[in-house]
């Protein structure tokens, strides 16, 4: 082949993946400039400077939005993804330990029933979670809610950090053992400082799925004074006569938290998914 | 300590932990898991076989044997739904992993573009679904930005109803899941792709392949495992998907956007008729419970390689 062809193929591709990532940059781009312009706009703006990137921008929807109501959903929505990510952590650290070094028929029954609940669709587990919280007089609380999502998200946890503890050698826990540390000691001081970052990988996608988690939210919760900002959200863009420039701007609060936590861990994120989703 | 005695307690060591020595550690999570997962199961099943409404939901129930199961069955609407999540799935899983594989291919390069297009693709995942869902219910609306563009380039002359035509409605939902699942499985390809290694690409270059033969012969079949993987999760990812029917049409317009686990939903909170709700809901895990098991294998398999 000569030197030509290999040039013009090297610079066609180039234009292939060139175009292909315009496309991508478009479509993925594009939603997120229109909810920020949005959430800047007059109402009556809205439709009549649809496609304009041109516009008096206005601070009035977010002065109205913020109040103390708004406040305090915000601050349900950290209460409960914190306290999700932390009960799901203390549950499922251990169990991703003791699975990571189980080899027998158990363990097999165990994931395969791991997986079959992290599969099960939330629209199904809902029915009889609210039941239960019912009967257990918890409905209308946030601790229903906390459970319910720890519940959900403990599966997925403990798969996600099963391999992290998997790729520590055997042989360094077996060494810690023979030195006279006990089972606790090897676990504690040798494997959980070694699995940090699939701990950590774990603890910011669990923070940032019940964050967002909704569904359960607005079954669970009875009273609108005390939603989460997502089940706000889900509340306002059911109602008709939708105030678009106030969603766009709650969508912006909704994700500043998102934004923030993802800046900082979108490293761990990467290797950890990496490792955690197909293994 | 000699080496004799180290090796037998290194031996006792693994032999405890085989006999149990760690099932301390699961307890916690079995615990938590039989309450609020196991335990709801067993009341969905009952649920499903009893007569459930509003009333009677914390007092006593009556079993009803399989009637909840026979009258969703001979219900007229049931095929449509069927057929409706068979369309629905059938989209997120083919597209997504298909433009998930070509976003993978073109990040596939060593420029800074790639990889922040990619991070960036990957934030959009992140966002809470709700978000991701009201933005595009607000673009694809009559007066959304896509029906503005288009007709501003004269490509139509009335907006089209995404949303509203009872045909249309579930493409677009399903379009829109789509496109949030493709980011991740891009991120996953992406990394599979790396363990091709340098010698077969470096070969196949000197064998004068064209990149869509490197593709085909080269990529795909390296990937081909983490594909298979990825193809079993985004089909349980649209099965389960319910966050972008329900912010964006509920449903509608009438039935047009149901699918199996949505009805379940529907008939459950909206109708209050918890019976059937529970019926279809059980239908709905027995069917992830199967790919559970199919995906719980292929993951076994992958591990035993290793």
């Amino acid at each position: 082949m000569t030197n030509a062809v290999k040039k013009g193929r090297k610079k066609s591709r180039g234009i292939v993946r060139r175009s292909a990532k315009t496309i991508f940059a478009f479509f993925y781009g594009m939603p997120i400039v229109w909810i920020i312009l949005t959430s800047f706009k007059q109402e009556t703006d809205v439709f009549s400077t649809q496609s304009s990137l041109f516009f008096s921008p206005t601070l009035s929807t977010y002065r109205k939005l913020l109040t103390s109501s708004l406040f305090e959903s915000f601050t349900n929505s950290i209460i409960i993804a914190t306290c999700a990510t932390v009960i799901t952590l203390l549950v499922s650290i251990p169990a991703g330990y003791a699975l990571a070094r189980f080899s027998n028929k158990t363990l097999g029954i165990g994931l395969t029933a791991l997986i079959i609940f992290q599969m099960i669709p939330q629209t199904a587990t809902i029915i009889p979670l609210f039941q239960i919280f019912n009967k257990l007089g918890m409905l209308d609380t946030l601790p229903s809610v906390i459970l319910a999502d720890a519940a959900l998200l403990t599966p997925f946890a403990i798969l996600l950090m099963r391999p992290f503890f998997r790729s520590i050698p055997v042989a360094l826990v077996e060494a810690s053992q023979i030195d006279g540390a006990s089972s606790w000691q090897s676990f504690s001081k040798i494997s959980l400082p070694l699995a940090r970052n699939g701990i950590a990988t774990t603890a910011t996608l669990i923070w940032i799925i019940s964050w967002g988690e909704f569904l359960y939210a607005v079954n669970l919760i009875l009273s609108p004074n005390s939603y989460p900002m997502s089940a706000i959200l889900a509340q306002q863009v059911g109602g008709f006569g939708i105030f678009w420039p106030g969603l766009m701007a709650l969508s912006v609060l909704a994700s500043l938290p998102v934004a923030i936590l993802f800046i900082f861990t979108y490293r761990l994120l990467r290797e950890g998914l990496t490792l955690g989703a197909v293994k | 300590m000699t080496l004799l005695s180290t090796k037998s307690s290194i031996d006792a060591i693994r032999s405890a932990q085989r006999k149990g020595g760690h099932l301390l550690y699961v307890v916690p999570a079995v615990f938590l898991l039989t309450l609020l997962s196991a335990f709801p199961l067993f009341q969905l099943a009952r649920m499903s076989f009893s007569d459930v409404g509003i009333k009677n939901i914390t007092g006593v129930w009556t079993n009803v044997g399989f009637a909840n199961f026979k009258a969703i069955a001979s219900d007229p609407d049931f095929k449509q739904i069927l057929i409706n999540t068979l369309v629905f799935v059938g989209i997120v899983t083919f597209l997504g992993l298909i433009l998930g594989f070509v976003a993978a291919t073109a990040f596939n390069d060593a420029k800074k573009s790639s990889d922040f297009l990619l991070a960036f693709m990957v934030f959009i995942w992140a966002l809470p679904p709700i978000v991701n869902g009201s933005v595009w219910k607000f673009l694809l609306g009559g007066d959304g930005l896509i029906n503005v563009l288009l007709q501003k380039v004269s490509l139509i002359s009335e907006p089209i109803p995404f949303l509203y035509d009872p045909k249309m409605a579930l493409y677009s939902v399903a379009m829109v899941n789509c496109w949030a699942v493709i980011p991740f499985n891009a991120l996953i390809l992406k990394a599979a792709f790396k363990s091709v290694s340098k010698d077969v690409l470096e070969a196949s270059e000197i064998d004068g392949v064209t990149p869509l033969q490197q593709i085909r012969y080269v990529y795909f079949p390296s990937s081909r495992p983490t594909l298979l993987v990825l193809a079993i999760l985004t089909l349980v990812y649209g099965f389960r998907s319910f966050d972008f029917i329900y912010v964006m049409t509920y449903g509608g317009p009438g039935l047009a956007t149901n699918t199996l686990p949505f009805l379940g939903y529907i008939k459950a909170f909206v109708l209050f008729d918890f019976s059937k709700g529970a019926a279809i809901a059980l239908l709905s895990a027995i069917f992830t419970s199967g790919l559970a098991l199919l995906y719980s294998r292929s993951v076994r398999k992958e591990e035993q390689n290793d």
